[in-house]
């Protein structure tokens, strides 16, 4: 009884590894599209009136979900203590911890912070919509990947876990 | 009369400073602090504070130039973009009502300033709105409790500003007179200081504002769309300013304005002003007389 209760757990834990590996591939690829959608957004603002920042990103991140939420949230918040820290250096450290993206996502998004809020409304709408393009073909890349890892590794961990139970047993 | 902030108004105008010069311009004293009237940051040179006897250097190490741009990536909130029309004009106004002016070096577009390349001096003016000032002639400029068509005349900086926020306030609140909805066209943002849609300094719960257009615009477009009883407009200076009084009168709305000049002969000197004075628009003038610290009025009948 013991050892069919330890099979069916390795079986379950080596399952559920190779789920979350295809699941960290989606996040991955969700996140890059909500960031996309978030610019897709700021560069409409620009377009309609080129708010203020903080009434921008609060507009926008009213708008957005997940990392991309979180980004603009906590890049509206230092807004208020702008005298200890500029913008750029804020969205940079702010995109710096956002782990998710990768050093490939980080270079692309990182170059903002040093053109919002300091350039003419055109010249910022131009600027995010390459940044948008370049997050969205990392996103088509991330999903790509999903499409061809992930069914290989929730395979994998079945059967590590299929494998594994039939040694034990 | 009511002098409505003391060192609270400095103490939110310096919150525009990097934060070595807010340490620095916070080691005034209180009583100073209360007095100062501007500071003053020039690349090269220490922060200096200025007081009604004088301008005084803080003492602290010399302001550097990327402190005069932390000074605009501050009063600006990061968005150098949403300020530029005010940036091309040399200044910018912050919470609080308070005015930052900029100067350096400029970059041109078509003959006109596109915006400042780099900064060199700016000045940190705290706003301070002084209630009160138009009780002496609310009496008399008000017949039968309602305001009259009135033209206030004084050379620069005698309080013709401040006269006509306090007059703009008083009708808006039925202060002393009938409440009237008042319009104000206020080109330079000087009279109510919007920031985000609201008026920092204080011009009545029936005032509406425009500003940040050409003053004619500006009161044509009140005269559409807010069907004012009181049309304001701060130092009429255009033949196109008179134009769109004359018509604003034509429709029946009292006028309040501001002019430059020493006195009514002053004004039929200048060709802009005589026309406007022989179109009868104003039924008085007020002449501001500045002795030191004292103000004193003298209304004039014009028609």
């Amino acid at each position: 009884m013991v050892h069919l209760t330890g099979a069916i757990l390795l079986a379950a834990g080596c399952g559920w590894l190779g789920f979350q590996a295809a699941e960290g591939l989606r996040r991955k690829s969700r996140s890059f599209r909500q960031l996309a959608q978030a610019l897709a957004l700021v560069e409409r603002e620009l377009e309609l009136g080129a708010p203020p920042l903080p009434q921008l990103l609060e507009r926008v991140a009213g708008r957005s979900a997940g990392p991309a939420k979180q980004l603009l949230e906590a890049c509206r918040r230092g807004l208020d203590r702008l005298e200890e820290e500029d913008f750029s250096q804020l969205w940079r450290r702010q995109v710096a911890a956002m782990e998710i993206l990768g050093a490939e996502g980080q270079a692309v998004l990182s170059p903002l912070g040093d053109v919002l809020g300091r350039y003419e409304g055109r010249a910022q709408q131009e600027r995010t919509a390459a940044v948008r393009r370049g997050l969205e073909e990392l996103a088509g890349r991330w999903e790509e990947e999903r499409r061809r890892q992930g069914r290989v590794y929730q395979v994998l961990g079945l059967s590590a876990g299929a494998f594994l139970v039939i040694l034990l047993l | 009369m009511e002098r409505k902030t003391t060192w609270q108004a400095y103490r939110q105008a310096v919150r525009a400073l990097p934060r070595r010069l807010q340490q620095e311009a916070l080691s005034l004293e209180e009583e100073e602090q209360s007095r100062a009237e501007e500071l003053r940051l020039r690349v090269g040179w220490p922060m200096t504070v200025l007081l009604p006897e004088g301008e005084r250097a803080l003492g602290g190490a010399p302001v550097e130039s990327r402190e005069l741009d932390q000074l605009l990536e501050i009063a600006s909130q990061a968005s150098v973009h949403a300020v530029l029309d005010q940036l091309r004009r040399g200044y910018l106004t912050i919470e609080g009502g308070h005015r930052i002016g900029l100067c350096g070096t400029a970059a041109m577009e078509s003959g006109e300033i596109r915006t400042l390349r780099t900064l060199s001096s700016a000045s940190i003016r705290v706003a301070r709105q002084i209630k009160g000032v138009c009780a002496p002639v609310l009496d008399g400029l008000c017949p039968g409790g309602r305001l009259a068509d009135t033209l206030i005349l004084s050379p620069p900086g005698q309080g013709k500003t401040t006269l006509l926020r306090d007059l703009i306030r008083a009708v808006s609140c039925g202060e002393g007179c009938h409440p009237q909805r008042v319009s104000l066209a206020d080109e330079r943002g000087e009279v109510a200081a919007l920031y985000r849609g609201t008026p920092q300094l204080e011009v009545g719960p029936r005032t509406d504002v425009v500003e940040g257009c050409p003053k004619a615009q500006g009161l044509m477009l009140l005269l559409r769309a807010m069907n004012p009883q009181v049309l304001a407009v701060d130092e009429i200076t255009a033949p196109e300013d008179v134009a769109a009084l004359e018509t604003a009168a034509g429709c029946g709305v009292t006028l309040l304005a501001t002019a430059h000049g020493w006195n009514r002969e002053d004004l039929e000197r200048r060709p802009i002003y005589r026309a406007m004075l022989e179109k009868k628009l104003f039924r008085f003038c007020v002449q501001i007389k500045r002795e030191d610290e004292s103000r004193s009025y003298i209304v004039e009948e014009l028609r």
